[in-house]
């Protein structure tokens, strides 16, 4: 807090700040405020930050988040020990960085990993201060107090666990079997999804829900298509056919050139890119290729159609049988007296008629 | 009275014996799929309800949006006067949905052309009445607005309950879906010279394809025998009610009845119909022949009441 | 000509209450019509896609035709089986039928959605010959024609009678020509009827899965058929028992028994003919489903054993009463099987719905009105009814008055 008292914000822009960056994923307000608390503190949750068979991109998406903003969040809200691309040494000195945090900090930082973790050959192919990938996250992994997989890469292997997948490239979870691996797989990750859970846990010392898959339910609970802005289109069945055709252009639903959205747990329709509205693929006529979900990102061909997991609303679709009925009361009344009338008055004709012919009768014998 | 009974049985006896003589004639033959029969097969497991041929349907055939009773534009809840094709979806009690797609079946031997009084409804290129430019061996079941007298004996005979009437109408006709003939691109080769369904072209998935029905149903087949475990063994439309060039297929677990498509027995409500309605008829000879010996009966009482009544005097 | 057994015409005040009445439901009647000419057939019915036909087809042509088919089934009995007895009877039947089936066939006109084609009808080219609607279109058609040729002599008669020369050489002229060639016509009115009265049961034949199996059956044609012939019977006998207690028409007690007879045995040839189907196609199962078709079986096969046993009994046959009621269940007993096997036991579609608006029991209620009218308006201008003479006592003699009933 005093640092950043000499930096010029004040407690009041702190808390600002701190319930913006709550709000932003997903806590309520009041958790702000004790976000801020905590900062104030001083007792800053260490992060440790790895990076292994990755492009950075996810790094890069942390970087162009505002609330709060990277500097507010690794200078304010957490602790950052190592980064390899953010952090000011390097070298000897980026290591003894790391081994200090560690020991310092054992059984409570939490262990972000960006990157999958190559395994054939025993996991040379991906060596970072002549460790391998595989070495470094057991040993860090082992006095973490929560792992963190940020990126498909590090959820579940991402591009390069691509077919043929040469290097054996596989998820944190499945290096770490021990511990619970959050994952926030995506391609690049959505940064709030990341910010939501590290400053849960910094916050409250608890991780988020997560699904079967280890990914935390308010980000992935949902599919794409289920939030998605072009969903009335798909709807009402309007779709661009070809890139650039007239339905293209009007912003038509991109199912059937190959949008995995109705199968794609994310929540990118609802929190878009770089903080623009509409700047996300489907919004900029790209449709989605899956990158959260292991069986689609990089592995189903882009331009094939996917089924839809949850066809929604079903109440909005027909049912087998519609009811029609339209029949009054008034109607109703007035048949049955139609028909009741003439029954009646045949009675009555047929009694005056039998007992007129019996009185013929009687009166001839 | 002896006398006259007598002549009776003698001109049933003649009218008879005529009968006989004739023959024994088939009153109806079943019929049978034609060679050149288009269709469409449509697979409940592939379609994602996205309803994309019920609007391209309405576009490629000109139809008016359905509205609610108080004007607002509104989806249609069944087929109708203004729909000829609908997306609806079965919600099964353990959550399993299933969607299904209906219109007209093109059945191999429609009810509602054996009951059309003046063939406004007829298979392409066949019926009473000559149509321009229709050729045989489609199968597409047609509607002829010319002919058509609006007495609604289709709607009454249709087992799938698809020819709909426009109620609100002062000059109303039968609306049904007639497989997009008009959309027949004559250029191409193969069933898209004879008609070029909107809902196939629309459909994203390939859920509802249009081919020639020995084709779609070749295929059907095969899909039945390469995944065994996600169908429900059976390909509707190959023989009920005679068969119809519309065929479904439905996930494992669904019944076709629960997409709301009847069981028919093999033989054709047409058939069934037409053939104990003409029988006794053995081609117009028992008329005939019925009339002639009704016509000598009554002639010959009538002489006879005339010459009691000249006996009696008066 | 013979003289007190001879049809005469009424007279009287054309315009009395009665008439009135019928003229008075009939405008409401035109009411409806031409608003259902305006805006379509939908808004005046509760007619739907799942039930067409409403009430117009099943009742204002189907049931009014049955009630027609008194000309039907006397003449068969009169002309064919040379039962001369019975001829009195023929004349207000006739005009009956006549009638009965000149509404169906205006009904149908109203009940068409695109009734401007009907001309197609006369083009036998284009006839669809598969089609059982066809045949009763066709078949009816050339009926109502002959039916109304059959009333000519009765109006030929009465121009003959009449003050004015122009119409009394009329009369004169056609008057015999036309008895010449009434055989051919007559023998007509037969086959015709045979035709579409079978076939207006036929017309469901093709419903079958829409049909409940109670009803539906190969048989529907021959059933149809002869619960015509029961239904003409006993419109005959309520008909000619109305006209004797309005306008003392000669209604011969033991004519009615006779006619009932065979009357009677229809109607136990129907249930037996209908229960016998059932058993042989296995369907005897669905009489132990408790279910409201059931209620309209059980109804309608009491509705025809009801007055069938009645009819032979000799209680019933001496009294006009119990006749009366038993012709009139008899005529409830056909128009409840045709009811049923187009409505009740039809079902056009689950979540269709259907019960008669007020705007087609309007439209039905009219032209049955106006059926009246006409009749009494035939039958007061022409020599349709045979009128009881003062002199005639009301009991029936055994066969004599029957026998000089030869004209």
């Amino acid at each position: 807090m005093s640092e950043l008292g000499t930096k010029g914000v004040s407690r009041r822009d702190f808390l600002k700040v701190a319930t913006l960056a709550a709000g932003a994923v997903g806590l309520p307000a009041w958790a702000g405020e004790k976000m801020a608390e905590k900062a104030a503190s001083s007792a800053k949750p260490p992060v440790i930050w790895l990076h292994f068979q990755e492009c950075t991109g996810c790094s890069e998406s942390l970087l162009r988040t505002s609330a709060p903003d990277v500097a507010e969040l690794i200078l304010g809200l957490i602790s950052l020990d190592y980064h390899e691309t953010l952090m000011v040494p390097s070298g000897y000195q980026a290591e003894k960085s790391l081994e200090e945090s560690m020991e310092r900090n054992a059984g409570k930082y939490v262990l972000v990993v960006e990157g999958a973790i190559p395994t054939k050959e025993d996991g040379i192919y991906c060596r970072v201060g002549g460790k391998t990938a595989l070495e470094t996250l057991k040993k860090v992994s082992a006095k973490a107090g929560a792992i963190v997989s940020i990126g498909s890469c590090a959820s579940w292997g991402g591009i390069p666990s691509a077919d043929p997948n040469p290097t054996g490239a596989v998820g944190v979870n499945k290096i770490v079997t021990d511990k619970p691996v959050v994952n926030i797989p995506g391609c690049p990750a959505n940064p709030y999804n990341l910010l939501g859970t590290v400053l849960q846990f910094a916050t409250f010392g608890t991780l988020p829900a997560l699904d079967d898959l280890g990914r935390p339910k308010f980000a992935y609970a949902r599919t794409i298509h289920e939030d998605c802005p072009r969903r009335p289109h798909f709807d009402a069945g309007r779709f661009a056919q070809k890139y650039g055709d007239d339905g293209h252009k009007a912003g038509y639903c991109l199912y059937k050139l190959g949008c995995k959205g109705p199968a794609t747990h994310a929540n990118c329709s609802l929190n878009h890119f770089v903080e623009t509205p509409g700047a996300w693929p489907i919004g900029i006529g790209s449709p989605c290729y899956g990158c959260t979900e292991q069986k689609l990102g990089f592995r189903m061909p882009l331009h094939a159609t996917v089924d839809v997991e949850r066809p929604t609303a079903p109440g909005v679709y027909l049912p087998i049988r519609p009811d029609h009925s339209v029949v009054t009361p008034a109607a109703v009344g007035v048949a049955g007296l139609v028909v009741g009338g003439l029954v009646g008055a045949g009675y009555v004709a047929s009694k005056k008629m039998a007992s007129d012919s019996e009185k013929n009768e009687q009166g001839k014998e | 009275m002896r006398i006259s009974r007598r002549s009776l049985l003698k001109g049933a006896v003649a009218a008879g014996a005529a009968t006989a003589v004739v023959g024994r004639a088939e009153a109806r033959e079943k019929k049978e799929v034609e060679a050149e029969a288009v269709g469409m097969l449509y697979d409940s497991t592939l379609c994602i309800g996205c309803r994309a041929c019920m609007t391209k349907c309405k576009e490629a055939n000109s139809l008016p949006y359905d509205r609610s009773a108080d004007g607002l534009y509104d989806q249609p809840n069944d087929l109708n006067g203004n729909t000829k094709n609908v997306i609806k979806v079965l919600t099964a009690e353990g959550g399993q949905t299933a969607f299904m797609k209906q219109q007209c079946m093109h059945c191999v031997d429609p009810s509602c052309v054996s009951v059309c009084m003046m063939g406004a409804l007829h298979k392409e290129g066949e019926g009473t009445r000559h149509h321009e430019g229709e050729k045989k061996g489609s199968g597409i079941v047609l509607y002829d607005k010319g002919t058509c007298v609006g007495c609604r004996y289709c709607q009454l005979a249709c087992p799938y309950l698809v020819p709909k009437f426009e109620w609100t109408a002062a000059f109303p006709l039968i609306v049904k879906c007639e497989l997009c003939r008009h959309r027949a691109n004559p250029k191409k080769a193969g069933p898209l010279a004879v008609a070029n369904p909107a809902c196939c072209e629309a459909c994203p998935r390939e859920a509802v394809v249009y081919g020639k029905r020995s084709e779609l149903l070749a295929e059907a087949k095969r899909r039945l025998a390469a995944e065994p475990q996600k169908y429900n063994g059976h390909v509707y439309g190959e023989q009920e009610g005679g068969g119809t060039q519309v065929l479904y297929l439905a996930a494992k677990g669904v019944e076709f009845k629960q997409l709301g498509l009847p069981e028919l027995p093999e033989e054709s409500q047409a058939y069934f119909s037409e053939h104990v309605s003409h029988m006794p008829y053995l081609n117009g000879i028992t008329p005939i022949a019925l009339y002639a010996a009704a016509a000598f009966v009554v002639r010959r009482n009538k002489k006879k009441e005339e010459a009691e009544h000249h006996e009696e005097g008066k | 000509m013979s003289g007190h057994d001879h049809p005469r015409a009424i007279r009287g005040n054309l315009f009395d209450p009665l008439m009135k009445i019928c003229l008075g439901l009939f405008v409401l009647a035109v009411l409806v019509m031409a608003y259902r000419f305006y805006a379509g057939v939908g808004p005046v019915s509760a007619m739907s896609d799942g039930y067409a036909w409403g009430i117009w087809e099943p009742v204002n042509v189907v049931v009014f035709t049955g009630i027609g088919a008194g000309a039907y089934s006397t003449g068969l009995l009169c002309y064919l089986l040379n039962k001369g007895k019975y001829h009195p009877l023929v004349r207000p039947a006739v005009l009956l039928g006549a009638i009965a089936y000149s509404l169906a066939g205006s009904s149908i006109i109203i009940a068409l959605g695109r009734y401007w084609n009907v001309y197609w009808l006369f083009l036998p080219g284009v006839w669809n010959l598969g089609s059982v609607l066809l045949e009763v279109a066709a078949c009816v058609m050339t009926y109502v024609m002959v039916l109304w040729i059959e009333v000519l002599p009765s109006v030929l008669e009465g121009a003959a009678d009449s003050k004015y020369p122009f119409w009394s050489k009329i009369g004169k002229k056609w008057g015999p020509a036309l008895e010449k060639a009434m055989p051919f016509f007559i023998a007509a009115a037969m086959i015709l009827p045979t035709m579409h009265q079978s076939s207006l049961g036929g017309l469901m034949l093709i419903a079958g899965p829409k049909l409940y199996p109670l009803w539906h059956t190969a048989l529907l044609p021959t059933l149809a058929l002869i619960s015509c012939l029961s239904m003409g019977y006993g419109a005959v006998v309520l008909l000619t028992n109305i006209l004797k207690y309005t306008w003392k028409a000669q209604a011969d007690q033991r004519l009615f028994a006779d006619l009932s007879k065979v009357n009677g045995g229809l109607l136990f040839l129907f249930v037996v003919v209908r229960l016998i189907d059932l058993a042989v196609h296995g369907k005897l199962q669905y009489l132990g489903v408790f279910d409201f078709h059931l209620f309209f079986f059980v109804l309608e096969t009491a509705l025809f054993l009801v007055p069938a046993f009645m009819f032979f009994s000799k209680k019933v046959q001496r009294n006009r009463g119990l006749t009366f009621g038993a012709a009139l269940l008899s005529v409830l007993a056909g128009a409840l099987w045709r009811v049923d096997a187009y409505l009740t036991a039809f079902n056009g579609g689950d979540g269709f719905e259907y019960f008669p608006s007020l705007g087609e029991t309007t439209v039905t209620v009219g032209m049955a009105a106006i059926g009246v009218a006409v009749f009494l308006f035939v039958a007061r201008l022409f020599p349709v009814v045979v009128v009881e003479d003062a002199r005639d006592h009301s009991h029936v003699g055994a066969g004599r008055v029957q026998a000089a009933a030869g004209r």
